[in-house]
């Protein structure tokens, strides 16, 4: 749990850096949004192999009885491992190369209602109904999604439309979003996910860290 | 006074030191000598360009000889704006070069994240006077008032430097450019951003050659970036560029136009004891130098400096570290944002020597043939002529001696990332934060 927390705190620290990097003079840094990424990356491995640790610890216990702290970690997982669409079919733009990072974003936000409803079974299984499906399939699904989200599957999702606006304006907004919240609760702490009852197929702004980790991620 | 280059405990007794103060504002983010090392060039984080000049020998002043004197100042670059990204363009001067020189005047390089500029230094000292069509003052005169005609003399004026800029060199770069490179057929340099390197000629500055891409076709892809890039000091077909992941290319321009592929790499295989979660992050390398004799390299990364041979591209022939006291540090000095600091790295002129800086002001020096190293601090205490650079310690553990520095009070705010060594003699430059600190071997 501690190092979940370790490296919650990290991946909070290097989305704030990635987000203060973008605000100075001279604009967003291709080395430095390079490093930031890749601490990204490992913090989140670190977090997933961590929780899937805490989970295998925990493994013999029945699934109606989960308590609310295990649950959200899944959750966060699978709800932004489904947001990355990495596209890997859109030939790059000359000199834009931040427009990837902004079709990214773009993607993401009017995106979440396919994906997340994708997921809405596995999250309603790990909620409400966990008693009809055996949390091993749980579990399994969301290394799948962890595996998925680290890998740069092309998605099949329509390209949006370029824009010609300085450099990840969309993360800018992202972050802003995501950070008023977070920040208003400290670099340590856990989002806190709303009830999870209501299952609605968008992306809940309660879990906005991971969501935003990753599309930095994929973005580099 | 040890031999020229040589490293000596006489070294380490500096009587004479000089120290110069930049305006309180600007931070120096770079400093070279020239190739004779009568002049030293610093760029600071303003856009201005600060150059000093030894004093002469002089038989009347001889305890003043070889002093640094402010020569030239001049602003090199201005904040600009790129309308079609919305961002700003930092006039923070990245890299100065020198041309070697080839008449009266001298040449350098100056760049800042996007714009490369080809400088004129040069000195005035005769004033043409007695001109017929203007007076004194400049003021056209009067067609009808002029009845006599004289030829205009040269009279002797006070020195004026003027710094005038030769060649632009813009629009090449789409990433921030981290290095300058004057080849040594002394009509070409390369320029290298962060995916890309172009090779230009002096004399045209609306085309360059781009001989090294590596911007992967799909950016999601991307994996490292360029950090610095050299020519090789005698081989006018050969340079070098580093990467962030720790590796070191070596190219030949005859082998092909692009240089994409590399002729040597130069990789140490990662040691396992050492991973940790930003051993990705701190194997990038900071700085790249050829030794003055093109058959080494030194490249410098957060902790360490390393030596390598051209031959051996399997590991570094040296190894040394810097301040190895921080590898468990590594989260805090993530978080002040000090783990991506570029620090630089310099040779002597006889390559036995290697310098470079450190946190709290301190700056390490290591003798290859000895073995030996130094801790020396750039602070104005130790700073006063005829003072004596005393060597210092840093405390990891254990009981602290009176004179040592424990890991915790260490100043990283304070950091020395650019130096410079003289040529050929036992002269160097120290840039700390906003002050120039300049040591000299003392004199028999």
């Amino acid at each position: 749990m501690e190092v979940q927390k370790e490296a919650q705190r990290i991946m909070t620290l290097s989305v704030w850096k990635m987000y203060h990097s973008r605000m100075q003079r001279g604009g967003l840094r291709l080395h430095r949004s390079l490093q930031l990424s890749l601490i990204m990356r490992s913090a989140r491995e670190l977090y997933l192999s961590a929780k899937v640790e805490a989970l295998d610890l925990e493994a013999p216990s029945p699934p109606a009885r989960c308590p609310d702290p295990r649950l959200h970690p899944p959750r966060e997982v699978e709800v932004p491992a489904a947001c990355v669409p990495p596209d890997g079919e859109q030939p790059l733009p000359e000199p834009m190369d931040t427009q990837e990072e902004e079709e990214t974003l773009v993607r993401c936000s009017p995106r979440p209602a396919r994906v997340c409803r994708k997921r809405r079974s596995s999250s309603l299984s790990d909620g409400v109904d966990a008693g009809l499906v055996p949390s091993k399939k749980a579990r399994l699904e969301e290394q799948e999604e962890a595996k998925d989200s680290s890998s740069e599957v092309p998605d099949c999702l329509p390209p949006p439309p370029a824009q010609a606006e300085g450099a990840f304006p969309n993360l800018a907004r992202v972050l802003q979003r995501s950070f008023s919240g977070l920040l208003s609760r400290g670099p340590a702490a856990s989002p806190t996910a709303p009830p999870a009852r209501d299952a609605k197929p968008a992306c809940r702004p309660a879990d906005p860290m991971l969501s935003v980790l990753v599309r930095a991620v994929v973005a580099f | 006074m040890g031999q020229a280059g040589a490293f000596t405990t006489s070294f380490l007794e500096f009587p004479r030191v000089s120290f110069y103060s930049v305006l309180p504002a600007d931070i120096i983010s770079t400093v070279e000598f020239n190739h004779t090392g009568e002049l030293l060039a610093t760029g600071d984080k303003g856009g201005r360009v600060v150059i000093f000049q030894r004093e002469q020998e002089s038989k009347n002043q001889v305890h003043r000889r070889g002093e640094y004197n402010v020569y030239s100042t001049f602003q090199s670059h201005e904040p600009e704006f790129d309308y079609l990204k919305s961002l700003e363009i930092e006039e923070k001067i990245n890299k100065i070069r020198w041309l070697p020189q080839q008449n009266a005047a001298y040449f350098l390089l100056s760049t800042n994240d996007k714009t490369v500029k080809l400088w004129k230094v040069s000195e005035r000292d005769k004033r043409p006077e007695g001109y017929n069509l203007k007076d004194e003052e400049g003021r056209l005169r009067d067609p009808a008032t002029i009845t006599t005609l004289r030829v205009p003399v040269l009279r002797p004026m006070d020195l004026m430097v003027e710094a005038t800029p030769r060649r632009v060199f813009a629009n090449a770069h789409t990433y921030h450019i981290n290095s300058i490179s004057v080849n040594s057929d002394y009509e070409t340099y390369m320029s290298a951003d962060d995916l890309r390197i172009n090779l230009w000629n002096f004399e045209i500055t609306n085309q360059s050659f781009n001989i090294v891409d590596i911007k992967p076709a799909n950016m999601e892809e991307l994996t490292e970036v360029i950090t610095a890039a050299e020519f090789h000091p005698h081989h006018c077909n050969t340079f070098v560029y580093s990467s962030s992941k720790g590796t070191i290319r070596l190219c030949d321009m005859r082998a092909s136009a692009l240089c994409d592929r590399h002729t040597k790499f130069f990789e140490e295989p990662e040691d396992p004891s050492n991973r940790s979660f930003f051993s990705e992050i701190i194997s990038s390398i900071s700085d790249v130098k050829f030794s003055h004799s093109g058959r080494y390299i030194m490249t410098r990364d957060y902790l360490t400096v390393k030596v390598w041979d051209l031959n051996m591209e399997n590991r570094p022939i040296e190894t040394y570290q810097v301040h190895d006291y921080l590898r468990s540090k590594l989260c805090s000095l993530y978080e002040n944002d000090c783990i991506f600091d570029k620090f630089e790295c310099v040779w002597n002129g006889s390559d036995s020597v290697i310098m470079t800086g450190s946190y709290n002001n301190f700056f390490r020096m290591f003798d290859r043939n000895t073995k030996r190293d130094v801790t020396l601090e750039a602070s104005r205490e130790n700073s006063k002529p005829r003072a004596i650079l005393k060597p210092r310690k840093v405390c990891v553990g254990g009981k602290r001696r009176k004179d040592e520095i424990s890991v915790d009070s260490l100043d990283f705010s304070k950091k020395i990332l650019h130096t410079a060594w003289h040529p050929s003699e036992n002269i160097i430059a120290v840039a700390a934060t906003n002050n120039l600190y300049i040591f000299q071997d003392k004199v028999n």
